[in-house]
């Protein structure tokens, strides 16, 4: 696959609105889930720019810091979001190549996930809270099953497609679709779909995992650990939280569903796919996001002891796909 | 670097084994119905596709009865039938293997029969070499389920699922046995379920449960 864009202003550009892109319409992206969510459970729901709002809001608002706290506890915001900002640079979303991946990889992607799940599982545990503690504990018996999912998953997925490089997966389903529009649906792709998507609900801390509207003690998971923050960290975390599921989101659509992205291999049509590309990006993950909600809406919270059984699909699901790469 | 190729045989015995792995998943006893509903339509499409490559009509059939008795009738009359029986014994609370144990051993047997089906030097057409190792997985996993369950209600599904499998395994070996004959084994399993099902409301009428552990235990009164 020698796929080697010459990386002129024009790639740069693109590759920095990409990441722009991602970080500020992440939280656009969450507000049409909810309102989703709302419209299939019967409710009205608030506005689609509601997330925006609650931003601004937080962000003029004052801290509360406990002074029993280190600085660990001040840190942490500003870690997670900077590394899931960092992580959304590697993400191609409507352009198939990102000039950042000469830096990194999807593994570096998931790194920097963990490196931001890391500092909040700390923050947690820091300011000594009881439900602190509690959701650090549930967040890493969950995250030390993510993990090993997540993995299968990506080697299922670069061994299809030869790399870990996001932007040569995706470069190559591209081509792959463009050879033939059937040509991503092989069994390997179908069980790696299955399993990613289980465990972007897992990473995401969407509903069998967790409530992410909660405010109920028992239940909450990553609220839990973000329960002391207030003012412009928690607008932070909630907004680092909008871009890690944006950009999972993303790649599940760029993966497996790589139906009308701008491929570098076809220069000529360049203009004006460019146009059409990031509308049709927004309509796929519109109706990921709807898929999304109505699952949401269908079933309940998982008890904690039975989402081990669910990563262990998501596991086995990946196995399965690797499997049938190599017959 | 080649592309993966769009392959409709390898395709839908992932798909197949998507839903079977729907059977192993679910607990209760309305639960792996529906799932098995689907697993039944997904089989009856495997089944089509096997006419399509074949060329064979009288698969086309096989085909239709397959949708109609195991996606229809068989769920109708088993949840006519069991109607009766309590609530709280249909449901698989506590298997000898944990749901989450068994997921993964089923993925291991899928590995293990497509390395055996490798294994065995036959030269082959393509609908053999797909599916050959699928109902091998098939009926693995059936038996699997059977061992495992508690509930003798739930181990009606390790037969449907082995039954789904020798099914699958006939088909595709034979490219179609004599259409009478197809007739005979739908039938059979048919009253076999009926047969079946009847036993379980007769066990759980008279131990008052269906958990297969407690039935070796004698009755004192």
């Amino acid at each position: 696959m020698a796929l080697e864009p010459v990386f002129g202003i024009a790639d740069w550009v693109i590759g920095i609105f990409q990441t722009l892109a991602i970080i500020v319409l992440a939280p656009l992206m969450t507000g049409v889930m909810r309102k989703v969510k709302a419209s299939s459970q019967k409710r009205v729901g608030s506005s689609i720019f509601q997330p925006y709002y609650d931003l601004l809001k937080l962000m003029r608002k004052d801290e509360v810091i406990s002074d029993q706290s280190s600085w660990i506890f001040r840190f942490t915001p500003w870690v997670v979001f900077a590394a899931t900002a960092t992580a959304a640079l590697f993400i191609p979303a409507f352009v198939s190549f990102t000039p950042f991946s000469i830096a990194g990889d999807l593994l570096l992607v998931v790194g920097l996930f963990g490196l931001a799940r890391f500092f909040t599982m700390l923050a947690g545990l820091d300011v000594a809270s009881a439900f602190g503690g509690l959701g650090s504990s549930r967040e890493m018996m969950m995250s030390a099953l993510i993990e090993p999912a997540l993995f299968i998953t990506i080697f299922a997925i670069s061994l299809t497609y030869g790399g870990t490089n996001v932007s040569t997966i995706v470069s190559s389903a591209v081509d792959a679709t463009i050879a033939s529009s059937a040509g991503i649906i092989t069994p390997t792709l179908i069980f790696a779909s299955i399993s990613f998507f289980i465990v972007l609900m897992a990473e995401t801390g969407r509903i069998p995992f967790d409530n992410p509207a909660t405010h109920l003690e028992l239940t909450m998971v990553h609220e839990a650990m973000v329960l002391e923050y207030s003012g412009r960290s928690l607008a932070l975390l909630e907004w680092a939280q909008s871009i890690k599921m944006a950009i999972l989101l993303t790649l599940l659509v760029n993966i497996f569903a790589p139906w009308g992205i701008v491929s570098a291999g076809q220069p000529q049509q360049l203009g004006s796919a460019i146009l059409i590309a990031p509308l049709i990006l927004a309509g796929k993950m519109l109706i990921v996001a709807i898929l999304i909600a109505h699952i949401e809406t269908r079933i309940a919270k998982w008890r904690l002891f039975r989402i081990p059984d669910l990563l262990a699909m998501a596991m086995s699901s990946s196995m399965i796909g690797v499997i049938f790469f190599y017959l | 670097m080649d592309f993966p190729q769009f392959d409709i045989l390898a395709v839908s015995s992932a798909l197949l084994l998507v839903t079977t792995f729907g059977v192993v998943v679910r607990q209760g006893f309305l639960d792996w119905l529906s799932a098995y509903r689907y697993q039944a339509i997904a089989l009856s499409a495997v089944t089509a596709i096997i006419a399509y490559v074949t060329g064979i009509w009288e698969i086309y059939i096989a085909a239709a009865l397959t949708l109609a008795i195991k996606a229809i009738i068989i769920p109708k009359v088993l949840t006519f039938v069991t109607q009766k029986i309590k609530l709280e014994v249909k449901i698989e609370e506590n298997p000898y293997v944990s749901l989450r144990l068994s997921v993964l051993i089923s993925a291991v047997l899928v590995a293990l029969s497509y390395f055996l089906v490798l294994e065995i030097p036959i030269k082959s057409d393509p609908v053999v070499a797909a599916y050959l190792p699928l109902s091998i997985s098939l009926f693995l996993i059936g038996l699997f389920i059977m061992v495992i369950r508690r509930m003798a209600l739930n181990q009606v599904v390790g037969l449907l699922i082995i039954e789904n499998g020798l099914f699958l395994f006939a088909t595709a070996l034979t490219h179609g046995t004599s259409l009478i004959i197809e007739i005979g084994i739908f039938v059979d399993i048919l009253v076999g379920v009926i047969i079946s099902a009847i036993l379980l409301v007769r066990i759980s009428h008279t131990f008052d449960t269906l958990d297969i552990g407690k039935l070796e235990s004698l009755k004192d009164s």
